[in-house]
C-alpha cells in the first residue's frame, strides 16, 4: 500500500474507524447524544473527504479496488443517504428502551459495506461488501428485540439473504472455474471474443443474478420485501430501500457494463424479463395494500424494475440516467419513510393508511412533504421522480427498448392509483388519532428532503450537467 | 484422482441430503459433520491441504461440536432416555459406514499421492498467509469489520434485560 492508496481510501478509513471509536466511547460512557453527534460528524467528514480525494483519482488499488468518478459519485450518494437516515433515526431510536448506541455502530458498518460495493473491482470485495452490508442489516432489522414483528423480519431476511449469498458465491466460483481470475478486468479480457459464452460462465452469471436480484428485490426474488419493510424500524426500511439497493445497483451497473452484458442475447432476455415482471408484479401487488410500509416495499420492487432497464441501454448516457434516477429515488424514499418514522412512537407504528387520515389538517408541513414524496414516486411533473422517469424513458427509447418502455409507462399509470389513494386520505376529514409531537431534527430533515425533491424536479439541469460532465465508465 | 473425487463427492451429497431431511437434530448434525469431512477430502484432492485441514478443524471440529453440545444441553432433564435413544445402532451405523468409506478413500489417495497430483503444486499455509497479508490485506481488514458487526449484533440481540424486581414479587 502506498501513500496514494491511503489518501484515496480516506472516506473508507473514516467510516471504518468511526464505529471502533464509538465502541470505545460506549464502553466508558453511554450517552446517546454524544454517540449521535459523533456519528453525524463522522459521516459529514467522510462526505467532505470525498472532495479531498477527488484530485488523486482515478486510481486503482491492485487488484481489489477501483476508485473513479463513478464510484465517488455513488459513495457520495450512499453517505448522504446514510446521513439522512441517521437524522431520522435520532428520535425513533431514542424512545426505544434498553441500549441504543449500538444502532449507530451498525449504521457505520453497513455504510462501509455499501460503499465498498461502489469501488469493488474484484469478486472478493464484492462478496465481502455484500456480506458486511447484509450482516449489519439483519441486526438493524431486528433491532427492536421486544417486537415479534421485528424479530420475524430479521430472521426472514437472515435466512433468505444467506441463501442468496450462497447463490452469489457459487456463481462467482463457477466463473472463477471457467476463467481463473476474480478480477473484473481479467474476466472481461477472458470473455471478449467468446460470443456464445460457455455453459459454466452462463450458469455463473445466472446464479449471480439470483444473488443480486435478491438484494435489489427483483421479481422472482422479492418475497422478503413487504415483510421486512413492515417489520423493520421505519428508518431502517429507508436504509434498506436506499443505501443497500443503491450500492448493489452500483456494482451491478459496473459489472454488467464492463462485461458488456447487453450484447449477450441470453443476459438481455433474462434482464428484460426480470424488469417487466418486477414492474407489473410490484405495482399490482401494491394496489390492495392497506399498510403503507408494505405498499412502499412493493413500490420499491416496481421502481427497481424501471431502473434495470438502464442496464440494457449499453451507453454512458444510460449510466448517467441511472445515477439521476437513484438520487431522485433516494430523496423520495427517505421522505416517505421519514414521515412514517416521525409519526411513529415506541408503542405505535404509524403504518396503516387510516393513520394518515386527515394528516394535512393536523400537521400540514409533513403532510405536504409526504404528498411530494408520493407524487415523486408516481412520477408527476414538478417533482424529482418525473424528471428521473423521463430521463430513463428517453435513454431507453434511444436504445430502442420499446417493449420495456411501454410496460414502464403502463405501470406508471397503475402506480398512480395507489399513490393517489394515500394522498386523498391525507386530505380527508381528520380522525381522532393522537399524533406525537414532532422534533426539530425530524422537521429539518424532512424539510431538506422535500426541498431537494422540488429543486430536482423544477431545476434539474445543474445536476444532470454535473453527472454528464464527470460520470462515465 | 477421478475415482477418489467421485467417492468423496457421493458421500458429501448423500450426507448433506440426510442432514437436511433428518427429523432428529443429533442425527442431522452427525450427517452434517460427515458432509464437511467429505468436502475436506475433496479439498485435499484438489491439492489444497491447508484448506482441508481448516475445514476439519474449524467446521467439523469446533463449530459442529459446539452445535452438538448445545443440542444435548437442551434436553438436560432426560439424559438417560435420550442417550439410549441416540445410541441405537440405526442412528450411528450409516454415518460411521460413510465415514469409514471416506477414511479408506483418503488412505488410498494418500498412497497414490504421486498419481493424483501430477502437475499441480500443493498450496501450503505459507503461500496462503503471504497472499492474505499482501495482496488481499484490505479484504482481511474488511472481514474484521464484518466480524465486529456480527459480534455487536449478537451482543445486542442476545443481551438479557436486567430484572429490577425480585423474581418472587413478579407473579403477574
Amino acid at each position: 500500500m502506498t501513500e496514494r492508496d491511503f489518501l484515496c481510501l480516506t472516506p473508507f478509513l473514516i467510516i471504518a474507524i468511526a464505529p471502533v471509536m464509538i465502541m470505545v466511547v460506549v464502553s466508558v460512557l453511554r450517552n446517546y447524544k454524544v454517540v449521535y453527534g459523533f456519528s453525524v460528524l463522522s459521516l459529514l467528514a467522510a462526505f467532505g473527504s470525498i472532495f479531498f480525494v477527488l484530485p488523486s483519482i482515478p486510481h486503482t488499488i491492485e487488484p481489489l479496488l477501483i476508485l473513479d468518478v463513478y464510484s465517488m459519485f455513488f459513495l457520495g450518494i450512499i453517505i448522504i443517504s446514510a446521513l439522512l437516515v441517521t437524522f431520522l433515526s435520532y428520535d425513533y431510536i431514542k424512545q426505544l428502551e434498553g441500549v441504543r448506541e449500538e444502532y449507530f455502530i451498525i449504521i457505520f458498518t453497513s455504510t462501509l459495506g455499501a460503499s465498498l460495493l461502489a469501488v469493488a473491482n474484484h469478486f472478493v470485495i464484492f462478496f465481502l461488501g455484500i456480506e458486511t452490508l447484509s450482516i449489519s442489516l439483519y441486526i438493524l432489522i431486528a433491532f427492536q428485540r421486544s417486537k415479534s414483528n421485528s424479530i420475524e423480519a430479521g430472521i426472514k431476511y437472515l435466512i433468505l439473504a444467506s441463501v442468496s449469498s450462497a447463490f452469489l458465491l457459487f456463481g462467482m466460483a463457477l466463473i472463477y472455474t471457467a476463467i481463473g481470475s476474480m478480477q473484473f478486468g481479467d474476466i472481461v479480457a477472458a470473455l471478449t471474443g467468446h460470443d456464445p459464452l460457455s455453459l459454466l460462465v452462463r450458469s455463473g452469471f445466472g446464479m449471480m443474478m439470483v444473488g443480486v436480484g435478491f438484494k435489489l428485490a427483483l421479481v422472482p426474488f422479492h418475497m422478503w420485501t413487504p415483510d421486512v419493510y413492515q417489520g423493520a424500524p421505519a428508518p431502517v426500511s429507508a436504509f434498506i430501500a436506499t443505501v443497500s439497493k443503491g450500492a448493489v445497483m452500483a456494482i451491478l451497473i459496473r459489472f454488467f457494463f464492463i462485461i458488456k452484458g447487453f450484447n449477450n442475447h441470453y443476459l438481455f432476455i433474462v434482464v428484460s424479463g426480470i424488469s417487466i415482471l418486477s414492474m407489473f408484479l410490484g405495482n399490482i401487488l401494491a394496489l390492495r395494500q392497506k399498510n403503507i410500509k408494505r405498499l412502499l416495499g412493493y413500490s420499491s420492487i416496481a421502481n427497481m424494475g424501471y431502473l434495470i432497464i438502464i442496464l440494457l441501454t449499453g451507453s454512458n448516457k444510460g449510466i448517467q440516467a441511472s445515477i439521476f434516477y437513484l438520487i431522485a429515488y433516494f430523496f423520495t424514499t427517505i421522505g416517505a419513510f421519514g414521515v412514517i418514522a416521525l409519526l411513529s412512537t415506541n408503542e405505535y407504528e404509524a403504518e396503516k393508511i387510516e393513520d394518515f387520515k386527515g394528516l394535512f389538517w393536523k400537521r400540514p408541513f409533513i403532510a405536504l412533504v409526504f404528498t411530494l414524496s408520493l407524487l415523486s414516486l408516481a412520477g408527476i411533473p414538478v417533482t424529482a421522480g418525473f424528471i428521473a422517469k423521463f430521463y430513463v424513458i428517453l435513454e431507453g427509447m434511444k436504445a430502442g427498448l420499446i417493449v420495456l418502455i411501454i410496460s414502464m409507462i403502463i405501470n406508471s399509470v397503475i402506480g398512480l392509483y395507489y399513490y393517489l389513494r394515500i394522498i386523498t386520505m391525507l386530505f380527508s376529514t381528520p380522525s381522532e388519532i393522537k399524533l406525537p409531537k414532532l422534533s426539530i431534527t425530524g422537521n429539518i430533515t424532512i424539510a431538506i428532503v422535500g426541498i431537494s425533491i422540488l429543486v430536482l424536479g423544477i431545476y434539474p439541469g445543474w445536476l444532470i450537467d454535473l453527472i454528464i460532465r464527470f460520470v462515465s465508465l | 484422482m477421478n475415482v477418489f473425487f467421485y467417492i468423496a463427492a457421493v458421500v458429501a451429497i448423500i450426507s448433506t441430503i440426510m442432514a437436511i431431511s433428518g427429523r432428529n437434530a443429533i442425527h442431522s448434525l452427525l450427517y452434517l459433520i460427515l458432509s464437511l469431512l467429505a468436502i475436506s477430502v475433496i479439498f485435499y484432492l484438489l491439492s489444497a491441504p491447508f484448506i482441508a485441514a481448516l475445514e476439519v478443524i474449524i467446521y467439523a471440529g469446533a463449530i459442529m461440536v459446539l452445535f452438538i453440545f448445545v443440542t444435548m444441553m437442551l434436553n438436560i432433564g432426560l439424559e438417560r432416555e435420550t442417550e439410549k435413544k441416540w445410541l441405537k445402532p440405526c442412528m450411528w451405523i450409516v454415518p460411521s459406514l460413510l465415514a469409514a468409506v471416506l477414511l479408506v478413500n483418503l488412505i488410498l489417495a494418500l498412497k497414490n499421492v504421486k498419481s493424483i497430483q501430477p502437475d499441480e503444486e500443493a498450496i501450503l499455509p505459507k503461500q496462503v498467509g503471504i497472499s492474505l497479508f499482501s495482496t488481499y490485506l484490505l479484504g482481511v481488514e474488511i472481514a474484521a469489520i464484518l466480524l465486529m458487526a456480527g459480534v455487536i449484533g449478537a451482543y445486542h440481540l442476545g443481551s438479557q434485560k436486567k430484572k429490577v424486581k425480585h423474581r418472587f414479587l413478579e407473579i403477574n
